[in-house]
């Protein structure tokens, strides 16, 4: 198999994954809410009178962006509105290019290595790309030319800077101990054991990392309690000039970014497509009991781990988005500054001094 | 108010957090299994949510209900109102337009001419209904889906008054 | 001789000797209940209303028809008063029917007021009421009867045996079986019949043409001044300025009399009273200009822009100018300036008005309006004005003019024929639609006089005021803002800022006015000098 069509094959089936995924959530995300205050959530689109509980919604949804107007303010700037989304979209989709879906899988007399590319800076990649979709939000603000998109992508660039760093430096302790920058390196790591029976996951390595890590991913993706940039009920965000599939996308890249927070607490704490005790030729439990498995077996297994630790995280943001209200700008500017950011550095400290005294 | 004081374990959030993830996550599953339940013909007694799935499954209303207004009749199917405009003049919307007319019967006198409100506008206070001296006015038609595509179509007419074309809606579904 | 005086409930009180306690009472702003007595009639003292405790007497005294002394100690408010009086009222309420919601009444009734004022009792009456016989029955052209509701004051007995003299109405027989009606087979035949509407104390009569039109108490009042004849009867304009779908739209309902001792004492003609619907119907709200292919309806602005061409045009003395005798002594005096004075344009003041031998001695003039004698002062006029239309076209001159201003009179057609085939330029300015109106070149739209201040002078020479009532109709406007507009447009130095202030101009300019000004003028308007 040529190396393009190898490529090609392994974008489609990570796309498809991460879209249909982010789709997914937007239904999710009404029903969820629903179960969780005792409601019944969107149901009322059906097809034939089919209602298929309320997933018609998401093509309804997507039916009446297309055919909405596509606005932009008499003022506002056409190129850099159009490009924002766009931005945002790329910003969060692209970063999925790294990021092993599973282990590499024998085919026949080829294997197929389920990412994209794989390098020794993949981590820098990934927080790189994640600083650029500033620009998303910043262009939108900007370009619209209206006061409340303006403060609302202030707001957004504010924080996203602020947690960025947190993110950050949390991490370091993580490739301290992992000694790589590459996905692949650290989920292929994180497959050893602790003790001779824990999985060796960063969360077990390096648990304050993992808490820091999650709460600022959840503060760069812009979502509650963290959701003072968009404010969709209150206070206006910096898509309020935002309609039509630009708005879609906006839309989209948000849900977008819950799999990226999702997979990269995967990858980087929980094991990636690891599944404790199953090795290369099948399950190796502590007690020395072994049982044989194929290698396909094994690797289609991890697949469908990495894809249900994926759905969990985003289940879990969901849950946190539906639980907590939101905080006060101060409140976030101070719990970023002031607790994330020293529990991150502290936490380097800690993780240095263990591995030189070890 | 008094803001409650809180102990460290409060302050550090994350326990507290739990707390309200475990709260959210319970809801969550229950419901979730009530609806599965649902699904396959089980539990049927046991609400999953306490949705109305309005308009199937309308939402049973208060015995005082303030609904769409009716006017009532006499034995004779007449209009009972006698135009003295009582509710024209209590109503703080300015939203019942009344013209008089002569009634035929000398005993009676007065009668409307065209009666109309305009539900457009009316704020559903109910003095109209306190008001009136001939108990000919009442709010108890229980129909409350009165909305249009046009403001003329918020007018209540006379005809529309004494014409409810609802009687089977009357306390079918309340509670007391 | 000394000061007379009496004591009502403690207030020491200056007064006339030969007065009644009620009226001493009423002139100085004490109220003590009554429904028969009324100041413009005789006294009758039968309804009871009036009791009051006079120190000195041991039963309580009707106040109507007690006669002050000097010294007399008179108490209407203390316990033993309000309770017989709320005897009486439950006395007069007995067989009443209480039908408020239909009375046209409610709202201005003697019965409500004084029931809420000592009343406040429950009824106490459980057997059967008795019924009268007439129910709604119209006892004239302008009167409706409702035998039960009347309380048998009198009033309307004696308004027809004293003031008009027709004597059409009676109480007749005994008991609780005395009923008020018109005399078997007969109807109110005079001219002042609806005044017995006004003095009625309760809804016993009532007003058919006011019937079932709108609730009284949605009706606001403006002072005025009634446009019907020479007389300038008093009035109150009644109008309803907020609940348009009553009446049809119309805005002013009714005309009730203004008491003015000088002129018309407590009463209206029918005919005045009942003129009122020209102020919403028919009338000219936008300015209208006849061209080739029809009329064309246009803003007053560029229709003062016309006319102004069109006077500049024709300023060699060919204009002429029909005034009206029911402009207000402002809108004449502001004609004055610009047309006779400052254009020389010829004035003449038609007359459309005179029903000759329609007089009576009483209230109606023959002249049927209001303010021929104060155009005639401000014309100076003669003795062979107004102009009686036959002799309109002799009066217009030689020539026939080539512009002709017409003031709301409706030209005879002949004349009218006449002068289009002459060529003559034909300008209305007026209120209501006429023929004239309709064959005019350009239609000005001028506002009523419910719709402006100013001042009409009575065929006495009694200047009196009215207030505005409803605002202007469309375009509409006061005849002197048209004639301040065409002065600007003609750039003739002129300024009208407003009925009082022209008024002003007019005291200081014209002698019979001098040393009158809007505020003199109330309540009762006053005099000119004599020429
Ligand atoms: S309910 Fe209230 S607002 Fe509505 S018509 Fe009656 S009085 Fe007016
Ligand atoms: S108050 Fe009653 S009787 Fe009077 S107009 Fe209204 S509905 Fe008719
Ligand atoms: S006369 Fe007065 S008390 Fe009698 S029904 Fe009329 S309003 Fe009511
Ligand atoms: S009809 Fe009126 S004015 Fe005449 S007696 Fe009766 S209450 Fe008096
Ligand atoms: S007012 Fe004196 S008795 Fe009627």
């Amino acid at each position: 198999m040529s190396e393009i069509a190898h490529a090609l094959i392994v974008t489609g089936y990570i796309l498809s994954v991460v879209l249909t995924l982010a789709a997914l959530l937007t239904w999710m995300e009404r029903k969820q809410s629903a179960l969780m205050q005792d409601r019944i959530g969107a149901n009322r689109a059906s097809i034939l009178g089919f209602r298929a509980i309320g997933l018609f919604h998401i093509i309804a949804d997507s039916l009446k962006m297309f055919l909405k107007e596509d606005f932009v303010p008499a003022r506002g700037v056409r190129l850099f509105h159009t490009l924002a989304p766009f931005i945002s979209a790329f910003c969060a989709l692209a970063i999925f290019a790294c990021i092993p879906f599973g282990p590499s899988l024998p085919l026949g007399d080829t294997t197929v290595n389920l990412w994209i590319f794989d390098s020794d800076i993949s981590l820098l990649y990934v927080l790189a790309l994640g600083s650029l979709g500033i620009y998303g939000i910043f262009f939108a603000g900007w370009s619209s030319h209206n006061k409340f998109a303006y403060l609302g992508a202030m707001r957004g660039a504010a924080q996203m800077l602020s947690y960025e760093i947190a993110l950050g430096i949390s991490l370091i302790g993580l490739i301290m101990v992992y000694g790589s920058l590459s996905l692949n390196d650290i989920v292929h790591y994180q497959g050893r054991q602790l003790f001779g029976f824990l999985p060796a996951w960063g969360v077990f390595l390096q648990p304050l990392a993992c808490l820091i890590f999650l709460t600022a991913g959840i503060a760069e993706s812009k979502r509650n309690p963290f959701d003072m940039p968009e404010g969709e009920s209150e206070i206006i965000g910096y898509f309020t000039e935002y309609s039509s599939m630009k708005f879609g996308l906006f839309f989209l890249a948000d849900f977008i970014e819950v799999v990226v927070v999702a997979a990269l607490v995967t990858v980087l704490f929980f094991g990636g497509w690891q599944v404790p005790y199953l090795q290369a030729d099948g399950f190796q439990l502590p007690g020395g009991t072994h049982w044989e498995l194929a290698p396909l077996a094994v690797g289609l297994i991890q697949v469908g781990a990495f894809c249900a630790k994926l759905f969990f995280f985003c289940w879990l943001q969901l849950t946190i988005r539906w639980t907590l209200p939101r905080f006060r700008y101060d409140q976030l500017m101070r719990l970023g500054w002031q607790f994330l950011l020293p529990l991150s550095i502290a936490n380097i400290l800690v993780t240095g001094i263990i591995l030189v005294c070890r | 108010m008094a803001k409650p004081k809180l102990n460290l374990l409060e302050r550090l959030y994350l326990p507290e957090i739990l707390r309200g993830l475990l709260i959210t996550t319970r809801h969550h599953f229950a419901n979730l299994t009530v609806h599965i339940l649902h699904r396959v013909g089980l539990a049927k007694g046991k609400r999953g949510a306490v949705t109305f799935q309005y308009p199937e499954d309308p939402r049973p209303v208060a015995r005082r209900l303030r609904a769409r207004h009716r006017l009532m009749k006499r034995p004779d199917g007449s209009t009972r109102c006698v135009a003295c405009m009582m509710c024209e003049t209590i109503c703080p919307a300015h939203c019942i337009y009344i013209v008089a007319d002569e009634h035929p019967d000398p005993r009676i006198e007065k009668r409307p001419k065209s009666f109309d409100i305009d539900l457009g506008i009316c704020v559903m206070c109910g003095y109209c209904v306190e008001a009136c001296p001939e108990d000919a006015i009442r709010m108890d038609t229980y129909i409350t889906e009165t909305s249009s595509f046009t403001r003329e179509g918020m007018l209540l007419t006379l005809d529309d008054l004494m014409n409810h074309h609802n009687e089977d809606n009357f306390p079918k579904h309340t509670s007391s | 001789m000394d000061k007379f005086t009496v004591t009502i409930n403690g207030h020491t009180i200056e007064a006339k000797p030969g007065q009644s306690v009620l009226q001493t009472a009423l002139d100085n702003g004490i109220h003590i209940p009554h429904y028969c007595f009324h100041p413009g009639l005789p006294v009758a003292g039968n309804c009871r209303m009036c009791l009051v405790e006079i120190e000195g007497v041991p039963k309580l005294q009707i106040a109507c028809g007690t006669t002050v002394r000097d010294g007399m100690v008179v108490w209407s408010n203390n316990d033993r008063v309000r309770q017989a009086v709320r005897h009486v009222l439950e006395f007069l309420l007995i067989n009443h029917p209480v039908d408020c919601p239909v009375c046209d009444q409610a709202g201005e009734c003697g019965l409500q007021d004084y029931y809420m004022l000592v009343g406040r009792y429950d009824s106490r009456f459980a057997e059967n009421k008795v019924v009268k016989h007439k129910k709604a029955t119209p006892i004239g052209r302008w009167v409706m009867l409702d035998q039960e509701r009347c309380i048998l004051c009198s009033r309307c007995v004696r308004f027809t045996r004293e003031i008009t003299k027709t004597n059409e109405m009676a109480i007749f027989n005994r008991g609780d079986h005395a009923e008020i009606d018109v005399f078997p087979g007969g109807e109110l035949r005079n001219r002042y019949s609806a005044n017995i509407v006004d003095i009625c104390p309760v809804g016993a009569l009532t007003c058919r043409d006011f019937r079932f039109r709108c609730r009284v108490w949605y009706l606001k009042q403006a002072p005025s001044i009634c446009p019907g004849c020479a007389r300038g009867c008093n009035i109150a304009i009644h109008f309803n300025p907020e609940r348009p779908h009553h009446a049809g739209g119309r805005r002013v309902l009714r005309f009730k009399p203004r008491p003015n001792p000088h002129v018309n004492a407590f009463w209206l003609c029918d005919d005045g009273r009942y003129s009122y619907p020209f102020i919403d119907d028919h009338r000219l709200r936008f300015a209208a200009l006849r061209e080739e292919g029809g009329v064309r309806q246009l803003y007053l602005k560029d229709a003062l822009d016309r006319l102004a061409d069109w006077l500049r045009a024709s300023r060699s003395g060919r204009t002429a100018y029909l005034l009206s005798a029911d402009s207000s002594n402002e809108e004449l005096f502001a004609a004055r300036k610009l047309l006779r004075d400052a254009l020389g344009v010829r004035c003449l003041l038609p007359d459309t008005g005179l029903r000759t031998g329609d007089a009576d001695d009483f209230l109606i003039c023959e002249d049927k309006h209001p303010n021929t004698r104060g155009a005639r002062i401000l014309f100076g006029l003669g003795e062979n004005d107004p102009v009686a239309p036959d002799r309109l076209e002799a009066g217009l001159g030689a020539e026939l003019p080539e512009l002709l201003l017409v003031n709301r009179a409706d030209l005879p057609s002949p004349l009218r024929d006449k002068l289009l085939a002459a060529g003559t330029r034909l300008v209305f300015l007026g209120t209501n639609d006429n023929a004239t109106a309709a064959a005019a070149h350009l239609v000005v739209p001028l506002v009523v006089f419910a719709e402006q201040a100013g001042t009409f002078t009575n065929f006495e020479g009694r200047v009196q005021k009215f207030e505005l009532a409803v605002p202007p109709l469309g375009d509409a406007a006061p005849e002197w803002s048209v004639h301040q507009g065409l002065a600007e447009r003609l750039g003739i130095d002129l300024a009208f800022p407003g009925p009082a202030a022209i008024f002003r101009q007019l005291t200081a300019e014209v002698d019979a006015f001098r040393g009158l000004s809007h505020e003199s003028l109330t309540p009762h308007g006053a005099m000119i000098r004599h020429e």
